[in-house]
């Protein structure tokens, strides 16, 4: 296998988790679909269209999301926002994202 | 007039079920056109922008899969275990026994030998098929099912691991009774034109089997086999596996096996002079011939089980042989095949 796929093959396993957490935490405000897309590239987090819309409806399948059709505009746009549910998913997330973090740097720490 | 939005949109939904469609088309046309603005606002033109957006969302049907949350495989890595166990153990299980009631019933029919063999080849590939069809739809619903339904796992447990194959020296037993009875069997085929209790009208013995062997040094040949038959068995015994000789036994087993068969469809194994002579009917010589023809093809099953038997049985990690100190030893002892440790 070429460098490249190696490199991409990994990282995309080590990225797969993180984009629910980012969903979850940037929805604490409403957004819809495509402006969530550019909220999420902007923070950092570059998910694919066809990745990212079937994810949100997954999570709003689960409880973590709840959704709204907007009328206000020209264009309707369905909003999503995290639920309760989704924020205590969020709370216990990121709370093992901080342990592997601490984690990580000992190791660091150790080998260096 | 429909535009390529149309079309993409239309590809989606229509993979979807009906409820959920209206809700989605809304969030999906909503979707493409906010990124199409996105774009034209950059400076693209709108068709290109409109292609683009289409393109970076890809395949209509896998996005329709993506939403209806489907498993993309037909078995996963949950089931393929169980899937392929199940499949092997029918199959060795199935498959000869359908081989050898088809052939019986062939050799029953009084059929010919190449109608025999092509009748229980056919029988046993479409048994195969099914097999293999059914199967794979049956793990293909479970797959399915367990989405909704997950069954709890079967821990394996180290307790499957199942005892010690049987030992060697039972396997020693095997091979000198099966040495006396070949070398029993192979006298009694040598002598028997001189010593048979059937005489002719001089009063000279009339062989159980056919001259013809003679006459074409076929008894050699058959009696060549059997030695090889017999030495091979020797081989599995002592020597460990390895895939050239395995693949020569097998061949040697099968040789003989057709050869038996042969024997049997040439109808020239028993003496025709001995059945009159003997008081036999013509049926029984029949049936003798037929004798040889179902040895025959129970020979070549057993030869495949056995060589499967033997790659299953194949020592990978010989007993005891891993030891801390004295590692090249124990490699060095290994490698003459007689593993003292093994016994």
């Amino acid at each position: 296998m070429p460098e490249d796929e190696l490199i991409a093959g990994h990282l995309q396993e080590l990225r797969r988790g993180t984009v629910v957490l980012a969903c979850l935490l940037i929805l604490r405000r409403p957004n819809y679909g495509y402006a969530l897309l550019e909220s999420l590239e902007h923070s950092g987090f570059a998910v694919d269209a066809n990745t990212l819309y079937p994810l949100l409806r997954r999570l709003e399948k689960q409880g973590l999301l709840t959704s709204d059709w907007n009328t206000e505009e020209a264009r309707p746009r369905k909003f999503y926002r995290t639920s309760a549910e989704g924020e205590a998913m969020a709370e216990a997330l990121t709370s093992d994202w901080d342990s592997l973090d601490a984690a990580f740097r000992a190791l660091k720490g150790k080998a260096s | 007039m429909t535009t390529m939005t149309d079309r993409y949109v239309t590809a989606v939904l229509s993979r979807l079920p009906k409820p959920r469609r209206a809700d989605l088309e809304r969030e999906l046309r909503a979707s493409i056109a906010d990124a199409v603005d996105g774009r034209v606002s950059a400076g693209e033109a709108a068709g290109d922008a409109e292609y683009a957006v289409l393109r970076d969302l890809g395949d209509p049907a896998r996005l329709a899969e993506a939403y209806a949350d489907r498993p993309q495989f037909l078995i996963g890595p949950a089931h393929f275990l169980d899937y392929k166990r199940v499949l092997t153990s029918l199959g060795a299980i199935v498959l000869p026994v359908v081989a050898v009631a088809v052939a019986l019933a062939q050799v029953f029919g009084d059929a010919q030998p190449g109608e025999i063999i092509g009748t229980t080849l056919g029988a046993t590939i479409t048994t195969a098929v099914h097999l293999c069809f059914w199967a794979t739809l049956g793990f293909a619903a479970i797959e399915r099912g367990a989405l909704r339904h997950p069954l709890p796992g079967r821990e394996w447990t180290p307790d499957a691991l199942g005892q010690d194959p049987p030992g060697r020296r039972v396997r020693l037993g095997d091979l000198i009774g099966l040495t006396v009875v070949a070398a029993f069997c192979i006298a009694v085929l040598l002598i028997s034109p001189y010593l048979s209790p059937v005489r002719d009208a001089g009063g000279r013995p009339i062989g159980l089997f056919d001259p013809w062997l003679w006459d074409t040094g076929a008894v050699y040949a058959f009696v060549a086999l059997v030695l090889i038959g017999l030495g091979t068995r020797y081989l599995r015994y002592y020597l460990p596996w390895n895939l050239p000789r395995a693949l020569a036994i097998l061949v040697a087993d099968l040789a003989g096996a057709v050869a038996l068969f042969a024997a049997g469809a040439s109808h020239h194994v028993i003496n025709s002079a001995f059945g009159p002579a003997a008081g036999w009917d013509q049926a029984a010589l029949d049936w003798g011939h037929r004798g040889l023809m179902i040895t025959g093809v129970i020979v070549v099953i057993t030869s495949v089980a056995d060589a499967f038997a033997d790659y299953r049985g194949r020592e990978l990690v010989p007993a005891g042989s891993l030891r801390l100190n004295g590692l090249g030893r124990d490699r060095g002892r290994r490698s003459n095949g007689l593993g003292g440790n093994g016994n």
